[in-house]
């Protein structure tokens, strides 16, 4: 008689990347959906992971279900590698799968990121992942999903395009700062979860893969490599990045990224670059370590600090 | 130089984890003994949360979280979520359970009789403070009646089906492996039945509380009264391999059906309607505010409590929870794009390239980065 034992697999308590094979299978199968109707977004289940949900649950699920050995990966929050949230992440997926780390945007297979798109141009082959914690543009003229849901079937974004016309009427420009509403592939209004809208351009025609998922929302959707990404703006209000290109980083001398700004006691200000995967490359440069600086999506150049 | 980078943040959230533990102290088997047999009744609204019948498991989230509830409801979740479905159980009928406590609110006395069972309904809220000056308070002998309770009692809805008074709908006939599961499908709206039942099994209890009482001071159509509130074990049969049904085990749950009259839109008859909420281990509380809520959903409105998608949206622990203590997260990223903002208003213009122009750059660059992989300049 045959036993059990004998057919079954050994039992582990933890599957490899935390997800059980029947989750990564269904995370996938949505990512591919989201991929085919670029800027749509795709609802589904999203497991309870063991971090808590608006704490980058839907990114995780994504990243999780795409990870194997040997894959390098790049957490970051905010811009940064050593961000509380971003360290606390990246222990998880070392923890639960054998990946290797790197805060090299040039190098890393996945970047999963809270608010920031790498300074660096990614390339064919990487796959940025975004934490998302509201994935409805159309939210703040609309609450309830399954309505916004029929809006973005009947390409309804009329009030979308009211709000914007009632900030420039109202203050005398767009007053959205970060996630601003981006239109993709002609068809669907998507948000680029909160980055600044600095790194918005970066999406557009962009050589890598980008996910982007809400867990606590249970929505993901993508842009898939090359697809038209464009902000909402009307022909004759100019999209109008954060006002860095001219800030100088305090510490690396770097001019042409997007900067934390530091208040001074002395009621002055000081600026860091936010990217300090690309600062850190810089300053060991500097400091007589070669380190290979890829192609900027912004002209960064550098300054004595 | 990269190492060192990421080492500040993980130093730190290492210690203050430890510094939280370290308050705790170590967890002990008998810690958690004493947990599950000294607080029940939070087991059980901590197990019904997690959607997740296991006082051991429960005990233990609680031992390993000091008491933070929300915490442990996300322990108990991620664990579950990460366990095989073995089997489908069957069908628990209201009638079939051994209820330790079953009152209706509707009729004076009912087949099967009004079961008080254990509760504080009706005590003195008086803190037994002789316990803090060193003495034990041990509490007097429950007196058995003379005749034992019947072990089944009858849902009063059979009677009342019977008198024609609620719509008595047949089942849907769906397959065990099909029923719709909310822990392995996204919640769209309109809701499944059974999502919107699973949701409410699964809420916060403190959250339906809120939406629950909103109904009743005003804030949606129904009034309803308590048709019949169940505190019950019920009998968890699955079907082995060769076809046999069998128990594999009793789960503490508790039910409400809340009824209320209701006039027919088309056919301006009037009939009863019931709201109905059940979930694992026992709190009154939230079946009550459940089936309050149920019945209200039905009405529809705009009011928040008959809102579906606004109340199971907002009742759900672990999302509400977490998405509220995000907000400690670092936020730098997006405050300093919506300074940015501020201050353009501000400025009043200042320099800004037009759409067109970040879009020919975009365009350009991209096809630039194709033949080159040079860094900018």
């Amino acid at each position: 008689m045959t036993r059990l034992s004998t057919l079954a697999g050994t039992w582990e308590p933890m599957s490899y990347a935390f997800l059980d094979a029947s989750a990564k299978r269904e995370v996938r199968r949505r990512m591919l959906k989201a991929l085919a109707i670029p800027g749509h977004q795709v609802p589904y289940a999203s497991r309870e992971v063991p971090i808590a949900r608006g704490w980058g649950t839907g990114g995780l699920q994504v990243t999780l279900s795409l990870l194997r050995p040997g894959l390098r990966v790049k957490v970051i929050d905010q811009g940064a590698d050593d961000s509380v949230n971003a360290v606390n992440l990246r222990r998880f997926m070392m923890r639960t799968a054998a990946v290797e780390q790197t805060t090299d945007a040039l190098e890393a297979d996945i970047i999963q990121s809270r608010h920031r798109i790498p300074e660096e141009t990614l390339a064919e082959g990487q796959i940025l992942v975004l934490q998302v914690p509201d994935p409805e543009p159309l939210r703040p003229i609309e609450p309830d999903m399954s309505t916004a849901r029929q809006m973005h079937g009947d390409a309804d974004y009329g009030r979308m395009w009211l709000m914007l016309y009632e900030q420039i009427v109202r203050s005398g420009r767009v007053t959205q700062g970060a996630a601003y509403p981006a239109m993709v592939n002609g068809r669907h209004v998507m948000t680029p979860s909160p980055i600044p809208r600095w790194d918005l351009p970066k999406l557009h025609m962009a050589r890598h893969i980008t996910f982007l998922s809400a867990g606590r929302e249970k929505r993901l959707h993508a842009v898939p490599p090359f697809t038209d990404v464009r902000p909402l703006v009307f022909d004759d209000v100019p999209f109008a990045v954060e006002d860095h290109a001219t800030l100088t980083c305090a510490k690396s001398g770097l001019r042409g990224t997007f900067m934390n700004e530091i208040p001074l006691d002395d009621g002055g200000t000081l600026y860091e670059t936010s990217d300090t995967g690309l600062a850190i490359k810089v300053l060991s440069t500097q400091g007589g370590t070669p380190q290979p600086i890829g192609t900027t999506w912004y002209p960064v150049t550098e300054t004595q600090p | 130089m990269t190492y060192v980078a990421s080492r500040g943040g993980e130093a730190a959230i290492e210690q203050a984890e430890r510094l939280f533990r370290a308050e705790l102290g170590p967890i002990t088997p008998r810690q958690v003994d004493t947990i599950r047999q000294t607080l029940p009744w939070l087991i059980d609204r901590v197990m019904g949360e997690a959607s997740l019948h296991d006082r051991d498991l429960a005990a233990l989230a609680l031992a390993q979280t000091g008491g933070e509830l929300y915490e442990a409801v996300l322990l108990l979740r991620a664990w579950r979520t990460t366990q095989p479905r073995l089997a489908v159980a069957e069908v628990v009928h209201l009638d079939q359970t051994f209820a330790h406590r079953r009152i209706s609110a509707a009729f004076k006395d009912l087949p099967g009789g009004q079961i008080l069972g254990p509760t504080l309904d009706y005590s003195h809220r008086l803190l037994a403070t002789d316990v803090l000056d060193g003495q034990t308070v041990t509490p007097p002998a429950v007196e058995s009646a003379d005749m034992p309770g019947a072990a089944l009692l009858p849902a009063l809805t059979d009677w009342q089906k019977a008198q024609g008074l609620i719509d008595d709908p047949t089942p849907a006939s769906v397959a065990p492996d099909d029923i719709p599961d909310l822990t392995r499908e996204p919640l769209l709206f309109p809701a499944a039945r059974a999502h919107r039942l699973q949701s409410l099994a699964r809420g916060d209890t403190g959250g339906m509380l809120a939406l629950g009482y909103s109904a009743q001071r005003g804030y949606a159509a129904a009034h309803p009264t308590v048709n019949e509130l169940r505190l019950a074990e019920a009998e968890v049969r699955v079907r082995h391999p060769d076809g046999t049904p069998f128990s594999v085990g009793r789960v503490r749950l508790s039910s409400c059906e809340m009824v209320s009259k209701t006039t027919n839109p088309d056919t301006k008859a009037e009939y009863l309607k019931l709201g109905f909420t059940a979930t694992l281990g026992w709190n009154e509380v939230k079946v009550i505010a459940g089936s309050t809520l149920d019945l209200n959903m039905q009405t529809g409105g705009a009011r928040p409590a008959t809102n579906e998608e606004f109340v199971l949206s907002h009742v759900e622990p672990v999302e509400a929870s977490g998405f509220c203590i995000h907000l400690k997260l670092p936020h730098y990223v997006t405050f300093q794009s919506a300074l940015d903002a501020l201050r353009g208003i501000r400025r009043d213009g200042g320099q800004v390239r037009s759409a067109d122009e970040v879009m020919e750059e975009a365009e350009a660059r991209t096809a630039a980065a194709r033949n080159t992989m040079e860094p900018a300049q």
